[in-house]
C-alpha cells in the first residue's frame, strides 16, 4: 500500500483498550504523515496524556499547539467542546459558566449519554470541516485520535446513532447523522486498532473489530500489533528470530566460549548463563505472543502490522523515529 | 518480611489501586489467593477480569455476589488451603439498585427510581458511579461479617484517582443545589408549565429542552423528586464507606509496573493517598524484567562485527549477546525508574514481581504469580 493511500483518510482514529500504547502508535503515524509534509494534528480525548512528553512540550490544551515540526497536539476538553458547541449552536457568546461547569456536564451527559461522545466527536467534524468556534481555524490534512483509554471504544464511536435514535428532532439529531456519515465513510475516517500479543487486548481486539462493522457500520483499517520481542533482523540469516531455531537448553557453553576467544574476546560461566538465560525469556515469551498473534490473525480480517518491542521502559522521540520508520516499511509492504 | 504479608495477617480490606494495563486484578486475586493458603476466609471483588481468569475462578456471570472457588483447583495445583478463595465479578447496575431499596422509604417509590430513566443513565453513563458501586460493595460486605479478608480491584480507570474522589462526586451530584432548584417548576408542575421568574432558571430549562428534549427535564424532575427523603441516608452511607476506607482496617496496595509512566502515576498516587488521608500499605511493581548477570561488558563493536562474518555458532553468539545487551538496556532503564521510585516510597514496602515465564491467566498462573510475590 501506498504511504499516501495511508493518509487519504484525513481522520484516523487510533483504538484500544488501557496499556497497549495508542499515544505511541499515534504518535509515530503523525511523524510518519509529517515526513510527508503534512499538517498533523494528535487529538487526546479529555485526559492529560503522555503525548507532549514525548515531543518535550507541556501539556496539551483545548486549542491545538505545535509540538514537533508539523505535529500539533490538542486535548479535546469536554467542558471546553461543550462550550464551543452551545456558541455556534445557540449563539450563547457569553456563556454563563453554570453551562459549563463541571455539574451541568455532568448533568447534562447524564441526561442524554452519548452526548459526551458526541461532544468530542463534532469537535472532529469541526476540525475535519476546518472550521472552529472562536480560536484560530487550522487546516489540518491529518487529524490522529487518540481515542479513549478506558471504557469501551465502542460505546464512543457508537453515540451518535445511539443519539440519533433518542433524539427524534432538532439541530443535535441532525448533527448525529453528519457525525455518522463521517465515521461510515472509509474516505474521511479510518479506524485503526492497536493490540498486545496478550490475552485479553487481543480478545478485545477482535471484539472490537466485529463490532465495529455490526454495530458502528464502519469498516476497519489495520491491527497494530505492539511492542513484539523481535530480534536484531540479520544476526541470524536463516531465521526470523536471530536466535535461530536453537534451543537455549541444548547450548553448548563450550562452543560459545571458543567462538568469543576466536573472535577476541573472554566469555565467562556467569556470562554464559546471562546469555543462555535470556535467550531462554526470550524464546519463551515470543512464542506466547506469537500465539495470540496467530489467534489474531486467524480471528480479524485487518491487516496486522507488527511493531516491535523497543527494549526501553518509557519511550523517547527517538524511539517513535524509529517506530515510525517500523510503519513506513510495513504500510509499503500491505 | 515482605509488606503485603503483613497486611494480610492484620487488616480485613485491601484496595488494589493502579493505572491501566499493570495486572491488578491478578494481582489482587494473587494477593486473596495467598491469604487462602494462610488460612483465611478470602474474598476477591474484581471489576473486569479476563475472561480466562474469571472462568477460572469459577465467575461465569456477574453474579454480584462472591462465589467459592472450587477445592479442586487448589489440589490440581497441589496446594492444600486451609483457608476459603471467594471471587466476584461486579454489577454496578444490581449495587446501585440494592443500595436504593435499602435506602428509599417504600418499595414503590424505590422501584419509581429504578424504573426511571435518569437513573438507568446514572448507572450506566456518569463517571464515577462504578468506582463508587465498588466502594459501596465493598462497605456492604466487610460490614456483614462473612470474610476475613476482602480485597478489592479497582475499576480501570484512565486515572487511577478518579475513584478517590468518586464518592463524593456522586454524593455532590445528588445534592446539586443547582440542578433541584432549576427544576422546581418542573417538579410543582408535573412537569407541564414553566412559568418561573427567574432568568437563569428558564435559560437553563429552555437550553436543555432545545438540545435533548423535554422528556429528558420530566425524567430528571421525576428522578430528584423521587430522591426527596433519601439525601440524608444516602450521604450518611457515603460517609461510612468512606471512613472504612480511612479506618485502620483498609490499606491500599498500589501496583505498578517499572515503565516510566507507569512509575510516575504510582508515585503521584501515592502522594494522594498521603493527603486524602488514606493509609498506604505497599506498592507492587509487576512485570519487571529478570536481572540475569551484570551485564557483559568485554563485548566491543568489532567482536560482533566479526563473529556475524563468522559461521552458524559464531553468528549465533553475536544473536545471543545482541539479545542480552537488549534485556540488560530495558533492566538498566527499568532500574533508573525505579530507583526515582525509591525516593518516594521506601524498597521495605516494595513487593517485585517479574515477568513470567508464563501468563498469568488461570488459576495455575494465579499460583505462579502468588509463589513469586510470596516465596
Amino acid at each position: 500500500m501506498l504511504l499516501e493511500d495511508f493518509f487519504s483518510p484525513r481522520i484516523l482514529v487510533i483504538a484500544g483498550k488501557g496499556g497497549v500504547g495508542k499515544t505511541t502508535v499515534s504518535a509515530a503515524l503523525a511523524l510518519v504523515a509529517a515526513r510527508r509534509g503534512r499538517k498533523v494534528c494528535v487529538a487526546e480525548i479529555d485526559r492529560k496524556g503522555t503525548l507532549p512528553r514525548l515531543f518535550g512540550g507541556k501539556a496539551l490544551g483545548y486549542q491545538p499547539s505545535e509540538l514537533s515540526p508539523g505535529v500539533w497536539g490538542m486535548n479535546i476538553v469536554v467542558e471546553e467542546a461543550l462550550a464551543e458547541y452551545l456558541k455556534v449552536q445557540y449563539h450563547l457568546s457569553r456563556i454563563s459558566r453554570m453551562f459549563t461547569s463541571p455539574q451541568f456536564v455532568d448533568y447534562i451527559t447524564t441526561a442524554a449519554p452519548g452526548l459526551r461522545d458526541i461532544l468530542v466527536l463534532g469537535k472532529i467534524w469541526y476540525l475535519e470541516q476546518g472550521r472552529s468556534g472562536g480560536g484560530p481555524v487550522h487546516d489540518f490534512d491529518t487529524i490522529i485520535v487518540d481515542a479513549q483509554a478506558s471504557g469501551h471504544m465502542l460505546t464512543f464511536l457508537s453515540a451518535p446513532m445511539g443519539l440519533a435514535d433518542a433524539v427524534q428532532v432538532g439541530p443535535l439529531r441532525r448533527q448525529s447523522e453528519w457525525i455518522i456519515d463521517m465515521l461510515r465513510d472509509r474516505e474521511r475516517t479510518r479506524v485503526h486498532m492497536v493490540t498486545l500479543a496478550e490475552e485479553m487486548p487481543v480478545q478485545e481486539t477482535v471484539e472490537t473489530s466485529v463490532a465495529l462493522r455490526t454495530r458502528v457500520g464502519l469498516v476497519p483499517g489495520v491491527a497494530f500489533a505492539n511492542a513484539l520481542y523481535t530480534s536484531h533482523p540479520g544476526s541470524d540469516p536463516g531465521s526470523t528470530d536471530g536466535l535461530g531455531h536453537s534451543k537455549p537448553e541444548e547450548l553448548d557453553a563450550d562452543v560459545l566460549k571458543e567462538e568469543a576467544a576466536a573472535a577476541g574476546f573472554r566469555l565467562d560461566d556467569d556470562d554464559i548463563a546471562a546469555l543462555i538465560g535470556y535467550a531462554g525469556f526470550f524464546k519463551v515469551r515470543s512464542a506466547i505472543q506469537r500465539r495470540h498473534l496467530r489467534e489474531l490473525r486467524k480471528n480479524i480480517e485487518e491487516p496486522v502490522i507488527e511493531l516491535p518491542f523497543l527494549f526501553s521502559a518509557g519511550l523517547a522521540l527517538p524511539d517513535i523515529e524509529r517506530l515510525a520508520d517500523e510503519i513506513e516499511l510495513e504500510v509499503a509492504q500491505l | 518480611m515482605n509488606p503485603i504479608e503483613d497486611i494480610i495477617d492484620h487488616k480485613q480490606v485491601i484496595v488494589c489501586a493502579g493505572s491501566g494495563g499493570v495486572g491488578k486484578t491478578t494481582i489482587a486475586a494473587s494477593i486473596a489467593l495467598r491469604a487462602a493458603l494462610k488460612g483465611k476466609k478470602a474474598a476477591v471483588l474484581t471489576i473486569d477480569p479476563a475472561r480466562r481468569l474469571a472462568t477460572s475462578l469459577g465467575l461465569k456471570e456477574l453474579s454480584n455476589h462472591p462465589v467459592k472457588v472450587n477445592r479442586r483447583k487448589f489440589t490440581a495445583a497441589g496446594l492444600e488451603p486451609s483457608g476459603e478463595l471467594h471471587a466476584m465479578m461486579l454489577d454496578t447496575k444490581t449495587t446501585f439498585d440494592e443500595v436504593v431499596l435499602q435506602y428509599a422509604p417504600t418499595r414503590a417509590q424505590a422501584e419509581r427510581i429504578i424504573a426511571n430513566r435518569f437513573y438507568r443513565n446514572i448507572s450506566s453513563t456518569l463517571s464515577g458511579t462504578q468506582e463508587y458501586m465498588a466502594m459501596e460493595k465493598l462497605y456492604e460486605l466487610h460490614s456483614s461479617g462473612d470474610y476475613d479478608l476482602l480485597v478489592v480491584d479497582t475499576p480501570p480507570t484512565r486515572n487511577a484517582l478518579d475513584f478517590l474522589d468518586s464518592p463524593r462526586r456522586l454524593t455532590d451530584f445528588f445534592e446539586s443545589r443547582m440542578l433541584r432548584w432549576f427544576l422546581i417548576p418542573y417538579m410543582k408542575a408535573g412537569g407541564g408549565i414553566m412559568r418561573v421568574a427567574n432568568v437563569a432558571a428558564n435559560t437553563f430549562l429552555r437550553l436543555v429542552k432545545r438540545m435533548v428534549g423535554g422528556e429528558v427535564l420530566q425524567d430528571t424532575a421525576e428522578f430528584f423528586g423521587n430522591l426527596e427523603g433519601m439525601y440524608d441516608g444516602f450521604k450518611e452511607r457515603a460517609l461510612e464507606v468512606a471512613a472504612l476506607l480511612r479506618s485502620d482496617a483498609t490499606t491500599f496496595v498500589v501496583v505498578t509496573s517499572p515503565s516510566d509512566e507507569s512509575v510516575g502515576e504510582a508515585t503521584y498516587f501515592g502522594s494522594r493517598l498521603n493527603e486524602s488521608g488514606l493509609p498506604f500499605g505497599a506498592l507492587v511493581v509487576n512485570r519487571v524484567h529478570p536481572k540475569l548477570g551484570d551485564g557483559i561488558q568485554v563485548v566491543k563493536a568489532r567482536h560482533l562485527r566479526a563473529l556475524k562474518e563468522g559461521g552458524a555458532d559464531a553468528r549465533l553468539l553475536a544473536a545471543l549477546l545482541e539479545n542480552e545487551a537488549d534485556f540488560m538496556r530495558v533492566v538498566g532503564l527499568e532500574e533508573d525508574n525505579l530507583t526515582a521510585l525509591a525516593r518516594k516510597v521506601p524498597r521495605h514496602l516494595w513487593v517485585r514481581v517479574p515477568y513470567l515465564e508464563r501468563e498469568a491467566v488461570d488459576f495455575p498462573g494465579l499460583v505462579a504469580i502468588s509463589e513469586q510475590m510470596f516465596p
